[in-house]
């Protein structure tokens, strides 16, 4: 039983000459435990679905058609009242900048008192107990003298750790992470994924890992969605699309990489940048950056077809496919 | 050996600290502390060579780079262009440098002015460095740059807030450029702008050294990038250089034990299973650097010699430069 299914999900932009849509027909699901990452550059849409997903999209944006279910609840139908029973509690969000995260006038402390005692009837000494467990949880030394420091005392890796403790303190069922990393050095980014893994397994937390970093991907996360221009255009298991990517999209995208190459050798770069919101081509939104593109990709959208490997939505996939099942065929009258 | 282009010796800089806090802290009398930002850092930069030089946030990278460009003055030690010295000369005096050395800037939202169309930015630097040039020649220099860094030429009237992070880099190259200089600082030129993107602009700079023979210092934190543009590198950690080392010998046989963890903590594609030498603990603030070897607080080799004596900078079997005391004493892992 899937704990978060998003179906045919669209967010759009109401501007006041017109209408624009950022997420077109996203679907997919989380099963309870289960690591998923969101991979994409700015611009795709990843970061809006993680907002889409706890309802923190922004005027003008809103969700135009489609239905989160966390729970036999439709996310998308519930009032702010409701809202506040499942935000925090059972799904928690991490972002990208700990520093704008964290209150800058409230210790440590304070914030996270403040975040249990707002979901739970608690005494404070118990709510603090609490939360220097989940300070040490997220291998913080020293927590209780933590507990009483404001956030510019702490150093950036120990910022996202609070940040990580906060999100952990009601137990969440799911994790949301916004590029948790990426405002960290490599050494600390290592241990942050590390504990963020850890921290999963061990309580049985599913996470959703937005990133647009296939090397943290590998590291964390079972499942992986590549997102373009608004709409998912693969998604399987990290590994197979890693290996073996199918999407001609996330085969630049991986090959774009420096490892990819050799040493001092021109790297493959995909041509040309990320359509901006109101921009998105008709057709196939990657097609005027494929190297594959025909005149067919121009006008007309692919569906998701399961390649063997991964669910990818490209024309060039679907005829390779068309045709090896042509092949089979004719061996099988043979 | 051939002479080097630039010789940097012993260099320090130290920044005097401020008076934090309270306003009533201005009457103790105590003053700041000074911030060591870089502690007698020996190298050479030769000619048509990728100097990479990676590390941490705070380890002094950048502040390096403005000491050899001339942007901030060195509190000890001297710079050497061709065998002359230059930190000391008057504005006047450094001008036929500044022509030689050029920088970019990690992030091109801010490193131009967004007021002044791309003719304006790149005529500035032409008219400066050429003031006999007349009308038709600078124009036909900015055509020529433009065309080279793949830019359309109709874009000159255009303000810098009008291009995507990408082609606001390759501005800023062409800008680099546009002095014909012989030697490049690039100061993270690819961590603001997106994967695919950030292959199209390390393309352009590799190009660019062969058409013109250019001598890059490259500062980043991103190893995979290093591991594909560099001839040697420089790993520093908190104002002291750890390691010094040609591509192939730092990443085949690392030495110094942050050079070894900073490369095990690289995500990687294939490391799905997450066991990387870890290391504890993050980069201490500059105030409060050790008295001995910098990396003592978190190295896994210490022991009483490090926290007590700084170690220099020896030269190994494989002709690498490593400043450790572990290594020396022969107790490093292989």
């Amino acid at each position: 039983m899937a704990l978060l299914t998003v179906e045919h999900l669209q967010v759009d932009f109401r501007l006041r000459q017109q209408t624009l849509t950022a997420l077109y027909d996203i679907s997919f699901t989380l099963s309870p435990g289960e690591r998923l990452a969101i991979v994409g550059e700015s611009g795709a849409g990843k970061s809006l679905l993680g907002y889409a997903i706890v309802n923190l999209l922004r005027q003008p944006g809103y969700i135009s058609a489609g239905a989160i279910h966390f729970h036999e609840q439709n996310l998308t139908k519930l009032g702010s009242r409701q809202w506040q029973q499942i935000r925090g509690k059972k799904i928690a969000m991490i972002f990208q900048d700990p520093m704008v995260t964290l209150n800058p006038v409230l210790t440590v402390g304070e914030q996270m008192v403040e975040a249990i005692r707002a979901h739970q009837k608690i005494s404070a000494q118990a709510a603090k107990q609490l939360a220097i467990h989940k300070l040490s949880q997220v291998k913080i030394s020293a927590a209780e003298q933590r507990f009483e420091q404001y956030p510019h005392e702490l150093s950036g890796g120990m910022r996202q750790r609070v940040v990580i403790a906060i999100a952990m303190l009601l137990n969440p069922e799911i994790l949301i992470a916004d590029e948790p990393t990426t405002a960290l050095d490599v050494t600390i980014q290592a241990q942050i994924l590390h504990l963020l893994k850890q921290l999963c397994e061990e309580q049985g937390v599913a996470l959703i890992l937005i990133t647009h970093d296939f090397g943290v991907v590998s590291r964390i996360a079972e499942r992986t969605l590549v997102m373009y221009a608004g709409r998912i255009v693969e998604r399987g298991p990290t590994l197979e699309i890693i290996n073996d990517p199918q999407h001609p999209y996330t085969q630049g995208l991986l090959n774009a990489l420096p490892q990819m190459a050799l040493a001092g050798q021109r790297l493959n770069q995909i041509p040309g940048h990320m359509p901006s919101l109101g921009e998105h081509p008709s057709g196939c939104a990657f097609h005027p950056r494929c190297p594959y593109a025909t005149e067919k990709c121009r006008w007309q959208r692919p569906r998701p077809i399961y390649s063997g490997i991964s669910t990818v939505a490209c024309f060039a996939i679907e005829e390779l496919l068309a045709e090896t099942n042509l092949e089979e065929g004719d061996d099988n009258h043979d | 050996m051939t002479k080097p282009l630039i010789a940097l010796q012993q260099i320090e800089k130290s920044f005097r600290g401020k008076r934090r806090g309270h306003w009533f802290n201005w009457l103790k009398p105590s003053p700041g502390q000074d911030i060591h930002a870089l502690n007698g850092v020996t190298l050479t930069v030769h000619s048509g060579e990728t100097l990479c030089l990676v590390g941490e946030t705070g380890c002094g990278k950048s502040t390096l780079a403005r000491v050899l460009m001339g942007l901030v003055e060195p509190s000890a030690g001297e710079v050497h262009y061709r065998g002359k010295r230059i930190d000391q000369l008057s504005e006047q005096e450094r001008m036929p440098y500044r022509r030689q050395m050029q920088m970019v800037f990690q992030n091109p939202y801010a490193s131009l002015n967004p007021r002044m169309t791309v003719y304006q930015i790149l005529a500035e630097a032409i008219k400066l460095h050429h003031p006999s040039y007349g009308r038709q020649q600078v124009q036909d220099s900015i055509n020529e740059l433009l065309t080279s860094v793949g830019l359309p030429l109709d874009i000159q009237d255009r303000l810098p807030g009008e291009f995507s992070g990408g082609q606001r880099q390759r501005i800023a190259i062409a800008r680099a450029l546009s002095v014909e200089p012989e030697f490049i600082v690039a100061d993270e030129p690819l961590a603001a702008l997106d994967v695919s993107v950030q292959a199209q602009v390390l393309n352009l700079l590799m190009d660019k050294q062969q058409e013109r023979g250019l001598t890059y210092l490259f500062i980043t934190h991103d190893l995979a990038v290093v591991e594909h543009i560099a001839s040697r590198v420089v790993v520093m950690y908190l104002g002291r250089i750890c390691e010094i080392a040609s591509r192939e010998s730092l990443f085949s046989q690392p030495q110094h034990p942050y050079t070894q963890a900073l490369l095990a903590s690289i995500p990687r594609l294939d490391s799905l299973d997450n066991a990387p030498l870890q290391l504890e603990g993050e980069v201490p603030p500059p105030t409060s650097k050790p008295s001995g070897c910098s990396f003592c607080q978190r190295c896994p080799l210490v022991n009483q010699r490090c926290y007590e004596e700084v170690p220099r900078l020896l030269p190994q079997r494989n002709g690498s430069m490593v400043a450790c005391h572990a290594v020396e004493e022969g107790r490093a892992w292989k």
